[in-house]
């Protein structure tokens, strides 16, 4: 066991295995809760994914950064704008999805990422966190700059791109999967009638299975995914096909698709009756989204992480110099570690766009750069667990202070307030007393257990 | 070119608050080696104090002094509690920690103050002066701001070049170990320091206030525009940060008033890009204060 | 007189200074010589304050200094001028030899100023410029000199040659063991260069791997061929 942990190809395929298991137990986790929990769940998934890659830029390589939130801005607008203004893809030529736009915004996000990570490469410590605090409030200042593309003030409302409605070439890919199932459910052909007339309109689009690498990939697999993703997307996909998409299973269209409201008491209902959702809940559906984003970029970071990169990451925050001399370029490194932070961050955006609907300034300001901070030094700088932990922190604190408010009955003011005073506290406290954060301390605690299952980085 | 003049008197009074947080800023970095991005947090925090202060008495110059001295106590509690006990080897500690007593500083007073964006009523006329028939964008509140702004630089600059308590905290900042080897109590020095810079930046506060008005947030782009110019001005350099703390003053209000004020954030990140790209360590620095 | 009785100091599990016991007398140069690592700078700081000993302590005429924080010991009238020249760059010549007697009287300072720039001359023609404009040997000079602000009884001169030529050295030496002699200032000099310490010193102490292996007579010391031989490597 232990030699094979030395191959790469086994590690990669441990790492597959762990990122599909997660994925699938969220995603029956999410098929079994009520919307409101589902929608927890959407936004843990989303600071999940920006925070791995904090991980990587503040844990990992050592420099701490408010500017993720902004870069999530990056990723959020571009995700607006391409899929608000682009019918077709340009110079290719063929019908425009989300998945495309996620892949812009990923580019987006790269290129913003590198023209940021070129300067801060260059700098040090407080000098990095203030060019990037520049960047946090800076770039979302950019959109009032351009009122007329990118909505000014009061940013741009986007179209809810769930299956029904804006990604129906989602469904088209839903729709090829489920006929590659064994045909042991005979209604499914029947049943799916309504959504087939629905895409025969554009038959071309199962030509986009051809850029998602498999029959089986998931519903909102990025398009930007490397080679080497393809391996775990098999993972994922052989695993977990049936219940892709809680708006397209068999379940699902035994009751019609309908009900976009997913608030309303059927759907609530039906999501107890266990992985076949009874209706199309909104929620669930954004859960999916993000969790599957969350999922298929945790395997990308854990596999950074492990990674010779992992370790030049941290070799370069510990000793620059030492480094050098060992003939690592110190430079390159930090930019590297911006560009994949980017890149989470541009994802994580273009996911949060789609689960408020809505892309603004005021969505991605400094709080969220704040945020992000937050979480990554609560849950542990330097552990892509503790980035899963900080993100279920930042969701939970607010709703489990709004518990204890009702209970006893504090002012709106209060209420408000309360979890990020106890953030500002807990970070402080953190860094003083156990800058390892939440999975610092539990590993010290059971360092032996927690050795293999941890996050693999110190 | 009247436009021009008066864009650049528009800018002269934002300049000097822009400059007093630059110069709290840099005050604690010459002490410290510490960037305190809570400095406008402690600032908002202490204005509000001195809003309530003078929702009670009505005087504009009693609640300046609360909130001096608030400011004064608030710097020495951040950095009694705060900052002195983080671990040296934890480079990255320092910066978290000072954002996470902005984070908690702006949700106590949205607690205790609550959310909603505050007025606070200049004690002189904010009415531009009139002259040779025409009303300059300059009121006599515009001229008490940059009075008060060279008097606190005067005074600094004295209590640092001609005083032995000035001495003692140059030389703990320089170098502690010497200075603790000719008998300084340094650890006093560096807190004078942090009180020094907290009440600096509660007189820009109460400055700024009936410009930007006061809510838990409000003062977030002065931390932006303060960096940029304590930076530009090399962290070391009272007279960098005042410098540039005017400079970057003017610059933002002539690209506010010949494009649009929403533009004022990205200038100033251009203006820091730039400046840390061609020169790292500050117009005034001095390149050794890097390595520390 | 300063006394140290069988002093320690550990760094985690190394062990810099082991059972070091030594007397320096006023109006005498005692040289701590021994090779790189043999504990010299170790002594200096420890005796500064700057690090605690495990064990062990040090007293100046019978009160007790070890424990004690360096600006206190230097006020009880322990100065040290550390290793490498260490004045304050961005301070003038004036300030740095002022911040070395804050705690003291106006007129006392101005007395110890006088005195310093009688002793070292060239500090009175500079003390407008800021430190970082002297020359090495004149920053040397400016270190003793803020050292002696705080009219101390006892004098800890860490590695002085450093990086100095031999003249200056000798020059800078010389003065420092005069005014031992005309003040009764008792100081102790660490050297690696065993011949130039010996020279101006009285009494010599030789440390190897924190211990002291022989002390004496400095005449006795320079004259002893087999302990050259192995610790001075001469």
């Amino acid at each position: 066991m232990r030699n094979l942990l030395v191959l790469p190809g086994f590690r990669f395929v441990l790492h597959g295995a762990i990122a599909a298991a997660a994925w699938f137990a969220l995603i029956t986790l999410n098929n079994n809760v009520e919307p409101l929990t589902s929608y927890y769940l959407a936004l843990i998934g989303m600071y999940a994914t920006a925070m791995f890659g904090m991980t990587i830029l503040v844990g990992l390589s050592g420099q701490v950064s408010l500017g993720n939130g902004a870069l999530m801005a990056v990723g959020g607008y571009v995700f607006a704008i391409t899929s608000l203004n682009w019918q077709t893809v340009p110079i290719l030529g063929l019908p425009w999805n989300a998945l495309w736009s996620m892949g812009f915004a990923a580019v987006g996000g790269v290129l913003v990422g590198l023209l940021i990570g070129g300067l801060a490469a260059r700098l040090r410590g407080p000098y990095l966190a203030g060019l990037t605090l520049g960047v946090a409030v800076g770039i979302p200042a950019i959109a009032n700059r351009f009122p007329g593309l990118l909505g000014g003030e009061n940013g741009l409302m986007l179209t809810v791109p769930y299956p029904e409605g804006g990604y129906t070439t989602e469904s088209a890919v839903e729709v090829e999967s489920v006929d590659l199932l064994p045909t042991d459910q005979p209604e499914l052909a029947t049943e799916q009638a309504p959504l087939e007339d629905e895409v025969t309109g554009d038959g071309d689009l199962l030509t986009l299975d051809d850029f998602g690498g498999g029959a089986s990939s998931p519903a909102v697999e990025p398009s930007m995914a490397p080679d080497d993703l393809l391996t775990a997307d098999d993972v994922m996909g052989a695993s977990a096909a049936p219940s892709l998409d809680p708006g397209t299973d068999a379940g699902a269209l035994d009751s019609g698709v309908a009900d976009a409201g997913g608030l309303d008491a059927g759907g609530l209902d039906a999501s107890d009756a266990g992985l076949l959702d009874g209706g199309f809940v909104l929620e669930h559906w954004q859960a999916s989204l993000s969790i599957t984003v969350a999922c298929i970029l945790g395997f990308v970071a854990l596999n950074l992480v492990r990674s010779r990169q992992g370790r030049v990451w941290q070799a370069v925050r510990d000793d620059s110099i030492a480094a050098a001399v060992s003939g690592i370029s110190p430079a390159g490194s930090k930019v590297s570690a911006f560009v994949v932070s980017s890149l989470f961050a541009s994802l994580a955006g273009a996911v949060f766009a789609q689960l408020l609907s809505y892309v603004g300034p005021g969505a991605f300001g400094l709080g969220l750069s704040l945020s992000l901070l937050v979480g990554i030094v609560l849950g542990g700088r330097s552990s892509l667990l503790g980035a899963i932990i900080g993100a279920f922190l930042l969701v939970w604190m607010p709703v489990a202070v709004d518990g204890l408010s009702t209970n006893r009955g504090w002012p709106e003011q209060v209420t408000n307030n309360a979890p990020n005073l106890l953030y500002g506290l807990l970070v402080v406290i953190v860094v003083l007393v156990v800058p390892g954060g939440v999975t610092g301390s539990l590993q010290r605690a059971l360092a032996p257990v927690l050795r293999r299952v941890g996050s693999g980085t110190k | 070119m009247t436009t021009f003049i008066e864009y650049l008197l528009g800018g002269i009074s934002s300049g000097a608050i822009i400059a007093l947080m630059a110069l709290a800023i840099v005050l604690i970095w010459r002490s410290t080696r510490v960037v305190n991005f809570a400095q406008v947090g402690q600032a908002m925090f202490t204005t509000y104090v001195a809003l309530t202060v003078r929702d009670a008495t009505g005087s504009w110059l009693y609640a300046l002094v609360v909130a001096i001295i608030a400011g004064g106590i608030l710097g020495l509690i951040v950095h009694w509690l705060v900052i002195r006990p983080v671990k040296r080897a934890d480079t990255s500690g320092a910066i978290i920690a000072t954002f996470g007593v902005l984070i908690a500083l702006q949700a106590l007073a949205g607690m205790v103050w609550g959310g909603d964006t505050r007025g606070y009523a200049p004690p002189v006329s904010n009415e531009g002066i009139e002259l040779g028939g025409r009303i300059w964008p300059f009121s006599a509140y515009d001229v008490l701001v940059v009075a008060v702004m060279i008097a606190l630089v005067v005074g600094l600059t004295l209590l640092f070049t001609r005083t032995n308590i000035g001495l003692q905290m140059r030389a703990s900042a320089f170098n502690p170990e010497v200075a603790r080897l000719s008998g300084v109590r340094v650890s006093r020095s560096l807190a004078l320091g942090w009180v020094i810079a907290g009440m600096v930046g509660a007189v820009g506060g109460v400055l700024v206030a009936p410009v930007s008005n006061v809510s838990p947030n409000s003062f977030d782009i002065l931390l932006v525009f303060a960096f940029t110019a304590a930076v530009i001005g090399g962290l070391d350099s009272l007279v960098g940060a005042v410098t540039f703390g005017i400079g970057t003053g003017l610059v933002i209000s002539l690209v506010s008033g010949y494009s649009d004020s929403s533009n004022a954030p990205v200038v100033a990140l251009v203006l820091l890009a730039l400046n840390l790209l061609l020169k790292p360590d500050g117009v005034f620095g001095h390149h050794n204060s890097r390595a520390v | 007189m300063l006394t140290v009785t069988d002093l320690s100091v550990t760094y985690g599990a190394v062990r810099a200074l082991s059972g070091v016991s030594l007397s320096v007398p006023p109006g005498e140069v005692t040289a701590v010589i021994g090779a790189n690592g043999a504990g010299k700078s170790t002594l200096m700081r420890t005796l500064a304050g700057l690090v605690k000993p495990a064990s062990g302590s040090a007293s100046l005429n019978g009160v007790t200094i070890t424990g004690r924080k360096p600006e206190d010991i230097v006020r009880m009238g322990v100065a040290l001028v550390p290793e490498g020249r260490s004045t304050i760059p961005d301070l003038t010549v004036e300030e740095n030899l002022r911040l070395g007697g804050l705690w003291r009287s106006r007129v006392e300072r101005m007395a110890s100023q006088e005195e310093v720039f009688n002793l070292f001359p060239i500090l009175g023609e500079r003390k407008g410029l800021r430190a970082d404009t002297l020359s090495g040997g004149e920053r040397q000079q400016l270190a003793i000199g803020r050292a002696l602000m705080s009219e101390p009884r006892c004098l800890l001169l860490d590695e002085p040659s450093l990086g100095l030529a031999p003249l200056i050295v000798t020059q800078i030496l010389e003065l420092v063991s005069r005014l031992a002699r005309d003040s009764g200032l008792a100081v102790l000099l660490v050297e690696q260069n065993a011949v130039t310490a010996l020279r101006v010193a009285t009494t010599g102490v030789v440390l190897n791997l924190g211990e002291v292996v022989q002390s004496g007579s400095a005449e006795a010391i320079r004259s002893d061929e087999q302990l050259r031989h192995a610790y001075l490597g001469y």
